[in-house]
């Protein structure tokens, strides 16, 4: 590896060495916020650098790519993990974490999901993904107290480990089928019609089997309610957003080049992305935990983003990444309202406890409201825009069918979306008095908050901005 | 090559069959981490398998780095035992169903 390499390397460099130097020395200096801070500010730098810096190679130790949509990818998980760090300052001072091991991880796991969404070979895409999944195995169950973080930590550590299995295995029949680890040279070598193209067609459905194990598609979406319950939220909000988020642009460039190869591939997606759409729909109707309902919430829209990731090319890609922007701002800033009104020993996630809040915490509230507003797609916000470019690319490239039931689910989703929002402010008062949240909560919830305004009324920027750094 | 390439694969797939099979059955977390492991070996020896049938080490190369993954993964699950053990006295998945829903 050159140092050519190394410097296009450098955001991700920053984050590994900046989190390994965190967690050495903060064996001897016991300090959390301090340490928080300081991981959010190498998070920035990194993201900056992967912004401004312009990368020497185009591919290092031909593993991970530095495109344009890699860098992109960098910026917004490096974000992510800065947001959810300057989140944590009052929650991590509440639960007694150790403030330079929670902060390392959470570096580490940036590095991984920036990793995952720039590899161009099988093995850097494993071992990236790898990263950040062992990460989130500890992080989820950080609380040593709470018995329902612990069953989360369980839970998620069977499932992801047997996905370790199937991403693992579903390489290795790849590899069996074209002898090589680069993704699109594997991809070129699939569509030959001799013997050992059913081994890699077999690969690539195990392949998929784990990626729906890791953005919880129907039906390997058992984990997810559950885990999001029992993990502290602002781990469930970096789930909910960055890790799916990193696997899905990992594979959005693999599936648009994978051309006339797909067509089996994309009759299981098709499939997939219904019954993702539906069951996440009706399963979340019944829930009366906020954090059960965003699991399911994130369950539908990870359906809705199957209809972009089938279509493919220039429009699908830039649609889908337009929702996952948008889609990542509400349910973080979901999360973070519930991260700022968690108390000593629980967090408020019942409908029950949330009866009248909105009058106790009328900011918070109604910062919870317009997330669950735009989520559900209600036109001024930016969720509505998301939606409408999701269903619009699947009505121009003959989708009929899928863009029917988005919208019937999406319809539907009005009343799960609605049913915290009247509880919070049309019921009557039986909540008590939480405690105030700290600044930096508020900050990032009004952050949240202008983005998804702004995002909803002047999309434009932001569309430019993907359409020029599509492959 | 002395072994033709569809042994070494249908050896692999039985043995990842048996490790997830095991991964199914056991309620013992300890008993379920050990079929995870005999399901990443499985992986292992089907990446040796092709790595000499195609002439190439890009194979081997990954299952070095699928043994140093692996490892860490146990490293922090048998932590997790140690810790579930703590909280209930018991490594039994099934005593861990207090979310439903």
């Amino acid at each position: 590896m050159s140092l050519l390499e190394l410097q296009a390397l450098l955001p991700q460099l920053l984050m590994v060495l900046g989190g390994t130097a965190i967690l050495i020395v903060g064996a001897w200096v016991r300090s959390r916020r301090s340490w928080l801070l300081l991981g959010m500010f190498l998070a920035l730098v990194a993201a900056l650098l992967a912004g401004t810096l312009e990368p020497p190679v185009a591919e290092v130790a031909g593993m991970f790519s530095t495109s344009l949509y890699a860098r992109f990818c960098t910026i917004a998980w490096s974000l992510v993990i800065a947001a959810t760090l300057l989140l944590s300052c009052r929650y991590a001072e509440l639960h007694r974490y150790g403030g330079g091991e929670y902060t390392s991880l959470l570096l580490f796991a940036g590095t991984g999901m920036s990793l995952m969404s720039a590899a161009t070979s099988f093995l850097g895409l494993f071992l990236s993904l790898e990263a950040f999944t062992l990460v989130l195995y500890i992080l989820i169950a950080f609380n040593r107290v709470d018995n329902l973080g612990a069953e989360a930590g369980l839970k998620y550590l069977v499932f992801g480990a047997v996905a370790t299995g199937f991403i693992a295995f579903g390489i290795a029949l790849i590899y069996s089928a074209t002898g090589t680890l680069h993704i699109s040279e594997a991809l070129s070598g699939l569509p030959l019609d001799d013997g050992l193209r059913p081994l890699g067609l077999a690969g690539w459905a195990l392949l998929l089997v784990a990626i729906g194990f890791k953005i919880s598609l129907v039906p390997f979406h058992f984990w997810t309610p559950d885990v999001y319950q029992g993990a502290p939220a602002p781990i469930g909000g970096v789930m909910a957003t960055a890790a799916k988020g990193a696997v899905l642009t990992a594979f959005l460039p693999l599936l648009s080049s994978l051309g006339g190869a797909a067509v089996e591939i994309k009759q299981v997606l098709w499939l997939l992305a219904i019954v993702t759409m539906l069951v996440g729909t009706f399963s979340a109707l019944t829930q009366r935990n906020l954090k059960r309902m965003l699991a399911y919430s994130s369950v539908t829209h990870m359906g809705y983003l199957l209809i972009v990731l089938l279509i493919g090319g220039a429009d699908g890609a830039q649609s889908m990444l337009f929702y996952l922007v948008v889609y990542s701002f509400a349910t973080f800033g979901a999360f973070g309202v519930v991260t700022s009104w968690a108390e000593q020993n629980e967090e408020i996630q019942d409908y029950d406890d949330l009866c009248g809040l909105g009058y106790l915490h009328p900011r918070r509230s109604s910062a919870l409201a317009l997330f669950l507003l735009s989520l559900a797609g209600i036109p001024p916000l930016a969720g509505f825009f998301g939606k409408f470019g999701i269903f619009h690319a699947a009505l121009q490239h003959g989708y009929l069918d899928l863009a029917v039931i988005g919208v019937l689910a999406s319809l539907i989703s009005l009343y799960y979306y609605l049913r915290p929002i009247i509880v919070l402010f049309m019921q009557e008062k039986k909540a008590h008095r939480l405690r105030s949240g700290s600044g930096e909560e508020f900050v990032l919830l009004g952050a949240c908050c202008a983005a998804i305004l702004f995002l909803g009324v002047y999309p434009g920027p932001l569309l430019d901005l993907l359409r020029q750094i599509l492959f | 090559m002395i072994v033709p390439l569809e042994h070494v694969l249908v050896l692999s797939t039985v043995l990842f069959t048996l490790g997830l099979i095991c991964v199914l059955a056991r309620r013992n977390l300890i008993m379920i981490l050990i079929g995870v492991e005999v399901m990443l070996n499985a992986v292992g020896l089907s990446f040796v398998g092709a790595s000499a049938f195609w002439q190439n080490l890009d194979g081997q190369m990954m299952v070095i780095f699928l043994m140093a993954m692996t490892s860490a993964e146990v490293s922090i699950s048998l932590a997790m035992v140690v810790y579930l053990q703590r909280r209930k006295n018991s490594v039994d998945v099934r005593s861990f169903n207090e979310m439903r829903g």
